[in-house]
This record gives C-alpha cells, sequence and structure tokens, in this order.
C-alpha cells in the first residue's frame, strides 16, 4: 500500500530528513541528529510535524455527555477551553486507546487520537455514540497539526501574532484566527516543554512552518519525539498501553475517575486488581530497549522494559518496565537483561527529566 | 550522503575499515556507516583474548534509535580494544576512522586481501545510498 504524505511532506524532503513509514504515513524520523533535536527542544524551540494523528470532532447537544462517558478520566468538570489527557477503555477495562479531548466549547469537542488507532478508535467511538445526541466526525483528512514545543515557543507565538488573547494556561484551548485562516491552538505537547499544538488547514501549515524555520525553530523527527516523551515518562500506546492491560497497570490512576457517575470500563475497573506496576529505570552505560527483560536481585525474571532509549539530558540509558505486582522486590533492586549481560539500575520515583511546561 | 573513504584503507561488506600492520588487523566502523546511523551513544566490545571468525558478529554498535551488530573484517584472536570510545561513542560519529573499534591478531592474511579496497567501497556505498 503506498504510504500517505502529510501536507509538510514536500517540506521535509526540502530539509532532507531521513523518512520512515509510521502508521501509514511516510513520516521524516530526524532532520540533523536525534540529540541536538532533543537539545532543540529542552533549551530553546523545535517543531514536529504530527500531522498523522487523528482529528475526530464532537458537535450537539449531547457532546459533552458522549465524551466524557466514553473516556475514564473527568471531562464534564473540566473548565471552559480545557483539554484533557484520557484513556479510552472498553467495558472490561482494556484500554483501547489514549487521547486528547478538547472542550472548543460544551457542543464542539476535539478528539485527537493516535495515528495508529484511528480505525480502531474511529469504530469504537461509532460504536457508542448512537445513544446520544450529537454527531461524531473524522476530519483527519482536513487537518494538518504542527507541534511547536520548548522554553522559547511562546516568545515565537507572540512575534508571529498566533497566540490568541487573554491568559492561556497549560492544557487550554482555543479557536483563533490570523489573516482569515482559522486554527485551533492548544497548549499540549508531548515533551514536557512549554509549547502549542496548531490543529489548522493544509495551506496554514505550510505558511506556518516555514514562519517557524524563518524564527529559527528546529524541525524535529519522530525519533526525538520519542526520546522527548520517554525522558518526562509519558506513555506511549503500543508500549506501556495496549489492548491487553487496563490503566491501573501503567501508572494512570490518577486518569481514572471513579468518582465519576458512570464511563465506559467503571465497573470493570473498579474490581481489577492490577497486574503489573510500571517502573522507570536507567542505567549508566548500556541502552535498555523495549522488550528486554527485567530481573531481581536473585536474578529472576520479573518483567519486561516497555520503552527504553537514551537520555541526551541524563547521558544515560533510560526505561520504562512492566514488573509483575506478585514478583515485585521489597528492595527494590532491578537488573536489566540486554543480550548476555546483567545490568544494575537506578530505580526512578520521578520522570528521568522534568519538563519547563507552565 | 556525502562521506569519507580513506585511500589506504580495505572495507568490509558491512562497512567496517580495516588496516593491517604486520600481523595486527585495527578495525573500526566506516564514516559512511556512522553518519547513517546517526548520534551513536553504546558500544559493546569482544571480550579480550577471545577469537574472532571473520564475518561474525563481534560486537555491538547502539545509536539512539538502532542496535548494530559489529562484524570482524577477519579471524583472528582479540589483543585490544578502544576504551576511549566506551567512554565516549560520539567520537565515532566525529572521526570515525580516526576511533578505531578492535584490534586483533590476524589468522590468515589472505582474508584481509580479499576486502575491498576504496574504490570497491566506494562503488559499494554509492549502490546502497
Amino acid at each position: 500500500m503506498e504510504l500517505k504524505k502529510t501536507s509538510l511532506y514536500h517540506e521535509h524532503i526540502q530539509l532532507k530528513a531521513k523518512m520512515a513509514p509510521f502508521a501509514g504515513f511516510d513520516m521524516p524520523l530526524q532532520y540533523s541528529s536525534v540529540k541536538e533535536e532533543v537539545f532543540a527542544v529542552r533549551r530553546n524551540c523545535g517543531m514536529f510535524d504530527v500531522s498523522h494523528m487523528g482529528e475526530f470532532f464532537v458537535t450537539g447537544k449531547d457532546a459533552l455527555k458522549f465524551v466524557d462517558n466514553f473516556m475514564t478520566n473527568d471531562f464534564i468538570n473540566a473548565g471552559p477551553n480545557k483539554a484533557v489527557y484520557s484513556p479510552i477503555c472498553r467495558e472490561n477495562g482494556t484500554v483501547v486507546d489514549d487521547h486528547i479531548s478538547y472542550k472548543i466549547h460544551d457542543q464542539k469537542i476535539l478528539i485527537c487520537v493516535n495515528a495508529s488507532n484511528m480505525e480502531k478508535d474511529w469504530n469504537w467511538l461509532s460504536k457508542n455514540v448512537g445513544k446520544f445526541d450529537c454527531k461524531l466526525e473524522n476530519k483527519s483528512d482536513d487537518y494538518s497539526l504542527i507541534a511547536l514545543q520548548g522554553p522559547k515557543s511562546d516568545a515565537i507565538l507572540k512575534k508571529i501574532h498566533l497566540l490568541p488573547p487573554g491568559d492561556f494556561p497549560y492544557y487550554s484551548v482555543k479557536e483563533s484566527e490570523r489573516n482569515n485562516y482559522k486554527y485551533i491552538i492548544s497548549k499540549t505537547g508531548y515533551t514536557g516543554e512549554d509549547g502549542v499544538e496548531i490543529f489548522c488547514s493544509h495551506d496554514f501549515a505550510k505558511i506556518l512552518w516555514k514562519e517557524f524555520l524563518q524564527e529559527g525553530v528546529v524541525p524535529c523527527g519522530l525519533a526525538s519525539r520519542d526520546v522527548l516523551r520517554l525522558e518526562v515518562c509519558f506513555p506511549l500506546y503500543g508500549h506501556e498501553l495496549n489492548d491487553e492491560v487496563t490503566p491501573l497497570d501503567s501508572a494512570l490512576k490518577w486518569t481514572v475517575k471513579m468518582d465519576k457517575a458512570n464511563f465506559i470500563g467503571k465497573n470493570a475497573l473498579a474490581n481489577y486488581s492490577p497486574r503489573y506496576n510500571l517502573v522507570k529505570l536507567s542505567i549508566e552505560k548500556g541502552i535498555p530497549r523495549a522488550g528486554y527483560s527485567i530481573l531481581d536481585s536473585n536474578n529472576n525474571n520479573i518483567g519486561v522494559v516497555t520503552s527504553g532509549g537514551y537520555s541526551p539530558v541524563l547521558e544515560r540509558g533510560i526505561a520504562l518496565a512492566h514488573i509483575e505486582k506478585d514478583r515485585f522486590p521489597k528492595n527494590k533492586l532491578f537488573k536489566i537483561q540486554i543480550r548476555d549481560k546483567m545490568y544494575d539500575t537506578e530505580y526512578h520515583l520521578k520522570p528521568f527529566v522534568v519538563g519547563g511546561h507552565k | 550522503m556525502a562521506h569519507e573513504i580513506k585511500p589506504n584503507l580495505k572495507y568490509t561488506d558491512d562497512h567496517e575499515w580495516a588496516l593491517l600492520e604486520g600481523d595486527v588487523l585495527t578495525f573500526g566502523i566506516t564514516d559512511f556507516a556512522q553518519s547513517s546511523l546517526g548520534d551513536i551513544v553504546f558500544v559493546e566490545f569482544p571480550e579480550i583474548g577471545s577469537m574472532l571468525e571473520k564475518g561474525n558478529p563481534c560486537g555491538v554498535i547502539e545509536s539512539i534509535k538502532s542496535v548494530n551488530d559489529l562484524f570482524s573484517p577477519a579471524s583472528g584472536e582479540v589483543l585490544e580494544v578502544n576504551e576511549n570510545v566506551s567512554d565516549s561513542p560520539e567520537n565515532i560519529n566525529q572521526n570515525a576512522f580516526g576511533s578505531w573499534l578492535v584490534k586483533i591478531k590476524i589468522t590468515n592474511k589472505t582474508e584481509f586481501d580479499q576486502l575491498m579496497n576504496a574504490n570497491d567501497y566506494k562503488v559499494h556505498c554509492e549502490k546502497i545510498s
């Protein structure tokens, strides 16, 4: 099957990006070097073409109720113009996907889902929308999405008149307009840094990409995006989350609001005892990779790395790992097996890197 | 992809360079290899004293995104590995030909003679880039 191209495909080719297939799209993996791109986002400003992600819109009287019902997190009580991160669960508590819903207003909600799960999400939400008085539409093909991330993003947005007027705190969203180009802008991202995501037409995306380049913003690919999210310990579907686990298996209890009147999966999750603890581990030398085994101090196999890699900020190998709950070692000593060697790890209670988001 | 090839070295299909001095063969990875791998962040060497076989994996080079085998250009006993590179793997990105990885005592010099010369290696790289 031929790979899909985003509206910014030709910009990526012009910038000599290393391209790779991802979720059916030909996407930029890296432009310069992954390390340089990571540091650009942590210290200055970087941008990502994430137009492959899915955009669904819910409009109508029951929009709010519908969204609140399919997510485990609380959407009804989130303020106006707020974005909410949440898993989407099945009745049995397993995770269909994780996503962000954006409350543009009570009767217009943007649902942004992982590209790799778009069809599955669409089928699931379509199946559940019937009993609500609202319309669900897939507008993924109409929207481009650029994430501008890093401590200098705010100043750049002000300079080119993209920031909406008034307060614009973390996890808020607004509809805005510049020179007759409409866009949706949110204070969200996948890096832990200050920054925004801009949902807009393909034409406006091409204009913005060029303006950002002129402002010295560093184009960043999916490889650095993955490193950035792992450093701040954000989960990734297909790694920490999948069709077999619940949010409670992956340190996402904070997103499951059992005091809500109802949501899909509530009954199952109320009675569920998690199979796994998700732990954060680092090693001085060696790079943990997804699928590597975790051993206790007696070399018993007790878990598996869900995401692993190298942190340019820590200059260490870092990993998130599922540890079987009933084999969790009291001494909190974990070893990672890399090929035929065992590596001692440091056990982290906090994320490896604290992002600068406001 | 612009990359450097040294005329005085021999090369493998898998993008190792090799230099023979007496019966000591020194090898590393080429500029082409480091450039395709990107940021190199970890190197795993063979044990000193172990016997390597031509064309077999004898170590690992890891970039941020990928795990890649290092192949021995010839058979022989491992004499020395470059600990500096182990401490600073990014040296390979900065200077691939200046960052040797392994020295072996070569068993059979004809294995070295069979490696590609610089011209053949250049053609080999052009074919895949």
